[in-house]
């Protein structure tokens, strides 16, 4: 008897119990997650390559080390960290276990491998990616590179096949890691156009003219690079061809010649010219001649750069308003139109896919104003802004990497300047030279 | 007064005499309850004292609990769908004879043997714009129930999936697909906000584009409206907007068939 009394109790209690939890067990139940887009990034597992023949260990480091950079640079992967992948390191697609690594912890989607071998002082390289998600077709891709070995080859390599990925896995826009960027080093007395790769390694200089030479814009088939450069007739455009090596000709005229601008067709360059008295924005070939004005306002007009997707557009700053304003107009000066509303804003640069503007801004110019010099970037069209750097002192001359997804910029005072790049969106800073290091120009390819 | 009181007196002696009487009968009843309990579970065996086997219990270990796979369900075919088939569109209505005009009333004339004249009956015009079709599963082609969506996925605003008309490309390059519903999706997270919720609840669009050797997208049409222009419209932006997909790893172009279901959660 008490046994079952007992038993009523406890069904008593538990369905008690269970009137009074339920709802709130049903109201925490119902949580909703969700990714800002619907989307992911892809995750891709880096091995490390295998060693092949001869000894390539200082080699495979370089390699391992740059395609790893290159990737995670990119901005468009999810990347498996070192210390998560298998310990196996397949060199071949018959090595590779796919379970082992789209299993956790290293759940990947995709994997590169490889392996890397010296023979006869020649460094072969042979890359794969694998859809670790595929078990009937993994293979993506698998390449061969073969170049005289050295440390810088094998970092060519490394960025070669990164971009190959990139190329494969993106959104349809190549690799960066191929490309360049030139900038003005103080050396010295004066200031030298100088070259790095993308990443900031290989840093050498372009140009020993013993001058101060600023504002370097490398043309879009990378055979010339047009810059300002200050002699005893005061600033002028200057012309270097990197195939020759030396100064090419470029008509000089009166008055102070800076910022040249590359056309996305590389048959005009847009600069700023006081030739007239009031520095305007003037149009001439390649070689300085047919040179136009293309504006008449009262006060300077400097800083063009082309819409890179159209070549129909320049933006420009303008100082007809007393504190300079970034404007845009139509190639031939027509259809201006007024995009910052206030402020201090400097040396914008066109996103290649023509939607948006980088340009450095301060908003709240002026004495005893607060903020900063800071990079924004506009999207033309609705005019909306988003500033991209904060509290890390002021920053100036942003450009765009081909890519769209990354943006170079000078960030610190005077001597202190030094070159960072960062993604798009303001995320990945990262300093790419030390003091004294300023305009820098990524390359078109 | 008096009468009254006694009556109650009455009644209260009565009262008390029932209630005797029914806390017996519970007293009664709740014995034989309890009595009928512990005889059953005096004499009922045990859980786990079968008297052929007394206390052992046979357990076996498997690697791996057989349940059936889980499939996504299909919402095209509908001999694999989950969901209720779709009502069929109701029956056209009859076309009404136009009411006669006044010419043609027919005025007795002296001979009435003519057969009277009938005015023509108007034949509905087909209308000049395409009219929605509701998407009809199509179960009788073998061809189109093994066509199963590529890809499925859920967004914040119902589902999106995708198909490849090439299965070869499909299963080769399914890495490829991925990446074309990733960016599609992304896209249309923005755009599907454009979508009138109110009209377009419950509906799906399907459209129809090619990808070229390049990347680029072509041939971008809708293959079936919705039925509400704003998710039509929103769809169609979602991949115009789009920038360029990868190159294509083989082949000159693919077809792609992409169908968005508007659905609140």
């Amino acid at each position: 008897m008490k046994s079952i009394r007992a038993g009523k109790n406890v069904s008593l209690f538990a369905v008690l119990f269970a009137s009074i939890a339920v709802p709130s067990m049903h109201a925490q139940d119902w949580f909703h997650l969700e990714t800002s887009g619907g989307a992911t990034r892809i995750r891709i597992a880096v091995a490390n390559f295998k060693p092949q023949a001869g000894d390539p260990a200082a080699y495979k480091h370089t390699f391992d080390t740059t395609l790893f950079a290159d990737l995670t640079a990119a901005g468009l992967f999810d990347i498996v960290s070192k210390d998560m992948i298998p310990q196996s390191t397949p060199g071949t697609q018959a090595e590779i276990s796919l379970a082992q690594w789209s299993a956790a912890p290293a759940s990947a989607a995709m994997v590169a491998f490889g392996n890397v071998g010296v023979a006869n002082d020649r460094l072969v390289v042979n890359g794969f990616l694998d859809d670790a998600k595929n078990a009937q077709y993994p293979q993506v891709f698998a390449k061969q590179y073969n170049e005289a070995a050295s440390d810088d080859s094998a970092r060519q390599i490394a960025h070669r096949f990164a971009d190959e990925i990139i190329a494969r896995l993106g959104g349809g826009v190549s690799g960066i890691a191929e490309t360049k960027i030139y900038y003005s080093k103080r050396t010295g007395t004066g200031k030298e156009i100088w070259e790095m790769d993308y990443d900031g390694a290989n840093q050498h200089e372009i140009t020993h003219l013993g001058a101060i030479s600023i504002s370097p814009r490398v043309s879009p088939d990378n055979s010339r690079v047009a810059f300002s450069s200050l002699g005893k007739d005061g600033f002028q455009i200057k012309m270097y061809s990197l195939l020759l090596g030396r100064l090419v000709n470029f008509t000089s005229a009166g008055g102070t010649n800076v910022s040249p601008a590359w056309a996305p067709s590389g048959q005009q360059l847009a600069f700023s010219s006081s030739r007239t008295g009031d520095p305007e924005i003037w149009i001439s070939d390649p070689e300085g001649r047919v040179a136009h004005k293309i504006t008449s306002f009262i006060g300077p007009d400097v800083s063009p750069t082309w819409n890179p997707k159209t070549g129909g557009q320049i933006a420009w700053i303008s100082g007809r308003t007393h504190l300079p304003q970034l404007y845009i107009m139509d190639a031939d000066g027509s259809g201006v139109q007024r995009l910052t509303d206030g402020g201090y804003a400097t040396s914008p640069s066109w996103s290649p896919n023509g939607q948006f503007l980088t340009f450095a801004w301060d908003r709240k110019y002026g004495p005893g104003a607060p903020g900063g010099q800071d990079i924004y970037v506009m999207e033309i069209a609705s005019k909306k802004w988003i500033q991209l750097t904060h509290d890390i002192g002021p920053c100036d001359f942003p450009s765009w990497s081909p890519d769209g997804r990354h943006i170079v910029f000078a960030n610190g005072n005077g001597a202190h300047t030094r070159i960072m790049s960062m993604l798009a969106d303001g995320t990945q800073k990262q300093a790419l030279t030390g003091a004294g290091s300023d305009m820098p120009n990524w390359s078109w390819k | 007064m008096s009468n009254y009181a006694t009556t109650s007196e009455e009644r209260d002696d009565r009262f008390g005499s029932g209630l005797a009487g029914a806390i017996v009968l519970h007293l009664a009843l709740i014995g034989g309850l309890a009595a009928v309990a512990i005889f059953e579970h005096v004499h009922t065996p045990h859980w786990g004292e079968n008297t052929a086997s007394i206390g052992a219990i046979q357990a076996s270990m498997v690697s791996a609990i057989p349940l059936p796979p889980k499939a996504a369900p299909v919402k095209d075919s509908v001999l694999a769908s989950e969901d209720v088939t779709p009502t069929p569109q109701p029956p056209p209505k009859e076309a009404t004879q136009p009411p006669p005009k006044p010419t043609d009333v027919l005025i007795k004339a002296k001979t009435p043997t003519k057969v009277p004249k009938v005015a023509p009956i108007e034949t509905p015009v087909p209308p000049k714009h395409p009219q929605p079709a509701p998407v009809t599963p199509k179960a009788a082609s073998g061809d189109a129930a093994t066509q199963l969506p590529q890809s499925v996925s859920q967004l914040k605003n119902g589902t999106a999936a995708l198909t490849v008309q090439n299965r070869v490309f499909g299963n080769r390059y399914a890495y490829y697909l991925r990446i074309v519903a990733n960016a599609v999706n992304q896209s249309y997270a923005t755009y599907s906000g454009q979508a009138d919720p109110n009209a377009s609840m419950n509906k799906s669009v399907t459209l129809l584009f090619d990808i070229q050797r390049d990347g680029s997208i072509a041939n971008l049409h809708v293959e079936n409206h919705s039925g509400s222009s704003t998710l039509d419209t929103a769809a169609l932006r979602a991949i115009q907007h789009l920038d360029n997909f990868p190159q294509l790893p083989e082949g000159d172009h693919i077809t792609i068939e992409y169908k968005f279901d508007y659905r609140q959660q």
